[in-house]
């Protein structure tokens, strides 16, 4: 039997907030919610991106894990969607990306060579801050209606939380450490990738599925294999300053 | 002294964005820290394959006897900010974390620190080293001032790297980089190519990267499109065996450029 929309929007948020008052991985969650909004909300692809201690976006989520799909989040450093709804705070609509070319001529030229026409991006809220940035790729011009995006902005509010949770006050300078560690564990998880991607012949998706599978066998964090992967790249492990953890996990993945 | 955000950030990249050696840009960024973060010392070090740290440059209060109270017992604010991967703060010294690292506060205590913060420096996600602060009131660290030492743990991974390439020339290459632009360093696509040339020559991350930044510089293309080359399987960059041996064992790697 085919799941109801409503059932499926309910079963998305209650897996996730399970996640946030169990035991949860940051950057596994914020992968599984970028997957939810592609689905619930009809759109290509999605992303989320995260703001440093600079205000540099950096990238913690993503529907595809292949680097030219990550390409078009990066960009949006420079210019884009993404990069406005973080500095405005407020949700960016396009329902047709080519009426954009002179706003962001760098972004909607990348945009339209990937095959995407609208974009929507979402801030990801915390009390007065904005720590980043939802970003919704369709394939077709159109808006998101406004059940949708208030559906899309619940869900970056889950973000939001997962990313900020171990902290016990919510103003940017308790949240600041939390941010910079996700982006970093992001970091090592992306070089992990290439480690396996090389090793194994494998794509991109590939590794990071390879990467949070084992993370969940072995009920660890996604950074943790992934550091262990790295120090562990044949044919001579490198790893400054010391050996990495006797502790359960993978002598190579997968 | 509590300067805007702002003047942080502009005197903090600023202070990466000169000439000159590693040690002497790495002693801009330290002196920047003090400035502008209201602190009394700051030092940068990188971890060495013996376990062992190397100091590349340190100001204030931070003395070689404060650094070798970490070295010697092998923990103290740096270490953990490495281990960890993550932001160390012990905002009192003399108070609630005085038992963290007995060997160092007890070095701190003679030096008039009060408070002492390390953030990891990382290459690919990797930590390398730690840039550490240190100030003579105890206190959390807010607002610019704890924006801004994370800007600067960021921006020391620059130094960092242009020290190994100083040192390993031969090896790498040695182009001379926009300092003060760290974008590159920080990309999905440079992190997954790193990974791969890291597996590939079985190559520390940071020495991946000058290759990558090498090849670059020699092709007259950015670091991102090389990145791509190399994920896409288009390129491979060479084992070529210029001074290569060299990097089998990190132990003490970047010793030439003065120590302590």
């Amino acid at each position: 039997m085919i799941k109801s929309r409503e059932q499926d929007i309910i079963d998305s948020f209650s897996s996730l907030t399970d996640r946030v008052v169990g035991n949860m991985d940051v950057l596994e969650l914020t992968a599984e919610l970028a997957q939810d909004c592609a689905r619930l909300l009809d759109v290509a692809a999605a992303g989320l991106l995260l703001a440093d201690a600079g205000g540099v976006l950096h990238l913690l989520a993503a529907t595809s894990e292949e680097a030219r799909n990550l390409e078009l989040f990066m960009l949006q450093r420079d210019e884009g969607p993404c990069l406005d709804c973080y500095h405005t705070g407020e949700a960016v609509n396009v329902a047709d990306l080519s009426t954009q070319t002179a706003r962001w001529p760098r972004f909607t030229a990348a945009a339209a060579d990937q095959g995407f026409a609208s974009v929507h991006a979402i801030p990801m809220l915390l009390r007065g801050d904005t720590l980043g940035a939802l970003g919704l790729f369709g394939t077709t011009p159109g808006a998101l209606g406004e059940t949708d995006l208030a559906l899309a902005q619940g869900l970056a509010h889950v973000a939001s939380i997962a990313i900020v949770q171990s902290t016990t006050r919510a103003d940017r300078d308790e949240v600041l450490p939390a941010l910079q560690a996700a982006i970093t564990s992001r970091a090592v998880v992306e070089t992990a990738k290439g480690v396996l991607a090389h090793i194994h012949g494998i794509t991109m998706q590939e590794a990071f599925t390879a990467l949070r599978d084992t993370a969940r066998k072995y009920n660890r964090q996604l950074a943790d294999i992934a550091r262990e992967v790295i120090a562990n790249a044949p044919p001579t492990s490198r790893q400054l300053g010391k050996s990495s953890p006797a502790s359960p996990g993978p002598k190579n993945v997968p | 002294m509590a300067e805007g955000w702002d003047v942080v950030r502009d005197g903090l990249t600023a202070a990466v964005g000169g000439s000159g050696t590693a040690r002497a840009v790495a002693k801009q960024l330290c002196l920047a820290c003090v400035d502008l973060l209201g602190m009394q010392g700051a030092g940068l070090w990188l971890v060495t394959g013996d376990s062992t740290g190397h100091s590349l440059s340190r100001c204030g209060v931070v003395t070689a006897s404060l650094e070798w109270s970490q070295f010697s017992a092998g923990k103290g604010p740096c270490w953990e900010a490495v281990e960890t991967a993550s932001f160390v703060t012990a905002p009192d010294l003399t108070g609630a974390d005085s038992a963290r690292w007995p060997a160092f506060t007890a070095a701190a205590a003679a030096g008039g620190v009060r408070a002492v913060f390390a953030m990891p420096v990382t290459v690919a996600g990797v930590p390398m080293g730690a840039l550490y602060l240190c100030r003579s009131r105890p206190g959390r660290l807010t607002g610019p001032a704890q924006s801004g030492a994370f800007l600067a743990g960021e921006l020391a991974a620059l130094p960092l790297l242009d020290l190994i390439a100083e040192t390993r020339s031969v090896a790498v290459g040695s182009p001379p980089s926009t300092r003060s632009d760290i974008g590159w360093l920080t990309r999905s696509e440079v992190y997954q190519a790193v990974g791969m040339i890291t597996a590939q020559l079985g190559v520390h991350p940071a020495e991946a990267m000058l290759r990558l930044r090498g090849h670059a510089f020699a092709h007259d293309l950015t670091v991102s499109q090389v990145a791509f080359q190399i994920i896409e399987r288009q390129l491979q960059l060479d084992d070529d065996g210029t001074g290569t041996d060299g990097w089998h064992d990190l132990d003490g790697w970047p010793e030439s450029g003065g120590g302590l």
